[in-house]
Formats: C-alpha cells, structure tokens, sequence
C-alpha cells in the first residue's frame, strides 16, 4: 500500500467529499469504487503520457501537482494545471482512444487513484448509479473547461491574473512563474508586472 | 400533439444521424426520444436567448442557422455558428441553471427540435440507457471543445481560414463576413484580404 494511516483518511476522505459533490455514495458503494481504481504514485517530472500515445489513465490526484501542455513550435502551451482534488489526464485521447495531443507531467511527487479506460467501461456497465455519476462528472468537466474558456474571452490579462492568483494562492509558491504565465495565457513580462498586485502593502 | 414527422421528413434523418453517434438507436427509440422534444419554428434574427436570461433548452437546428456570441465592451463575438444537424445552446446557462454569459440568435428562418431542462431530466430517468445516451453526449461535446480549442491555439490565422472555409465553403454565402471573421479570431480587413485563397478554387 502507497499510503497509509491518517494521511490514509486524508485521501479517503478526499476522495469521499469530491464524489458529494455530485451523487450520493453509500460506504459499501465506496469501497466499491475504490475496487475499480488502482493507486499510483509518481516521481516529480515524470511524464504520464506523451503526445501519439493513447491515454490509459484518468487521474484522481490525492497528493501532488500534473500539468497538462502541448508543443507549439518548440513553446509549451499548458493548458491544466491540476492539484490535489482535482481529476487530470489527456482527456480527449482517453475518451476517444485516439493518440493524445498533450503530455502528462507530474511538476510534484504526486500520489492518484487512476482509472483505466478498460475498468471505466466495465464500471458504466455494472451499474446505472455508476453510469449517471460518469455523466455528473463529464458534464463538470466539460463545464469547467468551459467557464475557462468563458473567462478568457470576458476578462482582461489583468482581471484573469488577479481572479487565479485569489482562487489559488498556493500554487504562486509551487509553480514556476512561467508555467503560471503560459497556463494563464499572459507573456511571462507582463506577469512579473502584474505581481504586484498579489500583496497590497 | 403535432406529429413530428410531419412538419420536417428531415427532422427524423438528422436527430438519428446525431445520435447514431453515441450508440445505437432504433427508429422506434428515436420516436420516443424525440416525444420528450418539441419543434420550434422561428423568423430569422429571433433572439432565443439574452445574456442574463437562464437559457432552458438545448436546440438541433433542423432547417436554418442560429449563432452564439458573448457581448465584450460592446462588441459581439461569435462562439459558435450552428446549421442543419447541429446542437447549439448555451451550455453553462442550461446545465447550471444560471443566467447565460451568452446570446442564442437564429441568423436564418429557423426550425429546430428543442428539449428543456425538465424534459432532458426525464428521459435521463426514463429512457432505457438515458443516463448512457447523456453521458456520451457530454462526453462528444467535451472532445469537440478541446479539439476546438486545441486548433485555435495552435493554428495561424490563415490556418483557420483555409480550414474552416475549405471544411465549410458554404458558409460564405450564409454568414455575413464581419461574423465568420470574429468566430474565426481573424481581425475583419486580414479576412477579406484572405478571400481570394479561397475563391480561386
């Protein structure tokens, strides 16, 4: 077993909070799912998946911080940057088998419960309770993505840095101001500049 | 009720054609899937939905053409140009019940088939594999945005010209320039100029 004792609970209980969100779940229909799951655990800058390769995995990341990006040009475009809480993987290539755009990397050891493609199916189909949390959870997915997309169009460089940097504190500690940059689609200049609006004296 | 079937021959071939996607449906499942719709029929320039207003129903344009855009500094943007066979709404509005960042507008004389909010509840509930059918559906939806913004991202402005012009050469005909300009993020003066790449063809 990767974890064990109270950080155990930790995760459980991470994990429990996160499926609330959207259905109800029974401790036996808990266990149930965690069966379906297999816990893995990663190295800092591993690459999980690379682009031409199928995405096997969905990740739930319990510990731990995976970016998502492709290569335009020799220029990294990151487009996920997910920490613990969150659900991570090359989504379009998992859905549809098709080789993935993106590459997968872990920026922190990271601990998961991933899913593979094949149990997610087979998951589907055991039960209808399992088939509508899959609907709940693609829809947040899809939501997410596109209120993002929705902000980038509706709010200046500015307002976007200032909305980031008030949701998600931590990460300015635990990414590189350039991954941030890419991530928030602002030129890595003007994310200097725009710091110090972080810390009104 | 107005039987469905008549007012479009086409109506039954599109909504099957769509959903043939997902899995497989017979014309007797279709039937009853599209007993939980009703058709509209709308003039050209009805606006279906306002920013502020909670957008209560998910539309496939059966005959016509209806546009998405969101108002930036009083400027409209074009999100998404939708035609025979395609489902257009605005998705957060309709999935979180909350007021639409967007507008619907139809561009032609348009006749679609609507589901509402309550009715799309209900066939998740009732129709046999509904929550399969939903899940799908969100799940294609999810790919095409990715894939959507992947290449908007990734290509040039004269990339997405060639490609969306060379995918759909009918369009010109259809939408007024300044909109496919600003669905295409080409600035208005680049697109005419651009204009000649395709007519030679």
């Amino acid at each position: 077993m990767l974890i064990c004792g109270i950080e155990y609970l930790r995760v459980m209980n991470n994990l429990l909070t996160f499926l609330n969100q959207f259905i109800k779940v029974s401790p036996e229909e808990f266990a149930e799912l965690i069966a379906w799951t297999e816990p893995r655990q990663f190295e800092k800058k591993t690459i999980l998946t690379k682009p031409g390769e199928v995405e096997e995995y969905m990740y739930f990341i319990t510990s731990g911080l995976v970016r998502k990006y492709f290569l335009k040009k020799d220029q990294e475009i990151i487009t996920h940057i997910v920490k613990e809480g969150g659900i991570l993987g090359s989504g379009e290539s998992f859905l549809t088998g098709e080789p993935s755009r993106y590459f997968v990397e872990t920026l922190e050891p990271t601990t998961a419960f991933a899913i593979s493609r094949y149990k997610l199916e087979e998951m589907y189909g055991s039960s209808k309770k399992w088939e509508k949390l899959g609907r709940v959870i693609t829809t947040q997915y899809f939501l997410v993505q596109e209120i993002r997309l929705m902000d980038n169009i509706r709010f200046s460089t500015r307002e976007r840095f200032v909305k980031f940097m008030k949701e998600n504190t931590d990460l300015i500690q635990r990414v590189p101001q350039k991954y941030l940059a890419s991530y928030l689609n602002i030129k890595p200049e003007t994310f200097s500049r725009l710091k110090h609006l972080m810390n009104p004296k | 009720m107005t039987n469905l079937i008549d007012i479009n021959p086409s109506l039954i071939e599109y909504a099957h054609r769509y959903l043939q996607r997902f899995m497989t449906i017979t014309i007797d499942e279709l039937k009853m899937l599209l007993s939980y719709c009703e058709v509209r029929q709308v003039e050209k320039r009805t606006i279906l939905v306002k920013e502020g207003e909670v957008d209560n129903y998910l539309n496939m344009v059966v005959k016509g053409l209806i546009m998405k855009y969101v108002r930036v500094k009083k400027s409209d943007m074009i999100l998404q140009l939708a035609t025979e066979g395609h489902v257009i709404h605005s998705e957060i509005s309709f999935l979180t019940r909350t007021p639409s960042m967007v507008f619907v507008e139809t561009l032609e004389p348009t006749i679609m088939v609507s589901l509402t909010y309550d009715k799309m509840e209900e066939a998740l509930d009732k129709f046999p594999q509904g929550e399969r059918l939903g899940r799908l559906i969100l799940t294609g939806m999810y790919v095409k945005k990715e894939e959507s913004r992947y290449y908007r991202l990734l290509k040039s402005p004269r990339e997405r010209f060639l490609d969306y012009l060379n995918a759909h050469p009918h369009m010109l005909q259809r939408v007024p320039q300044k909109y496919l300009a600003s669905y295409l993020n080409i600035k208005p003066e680049t697109f005419s100029r651009m204009k000649h790449l395709v007519a030679k063809q």
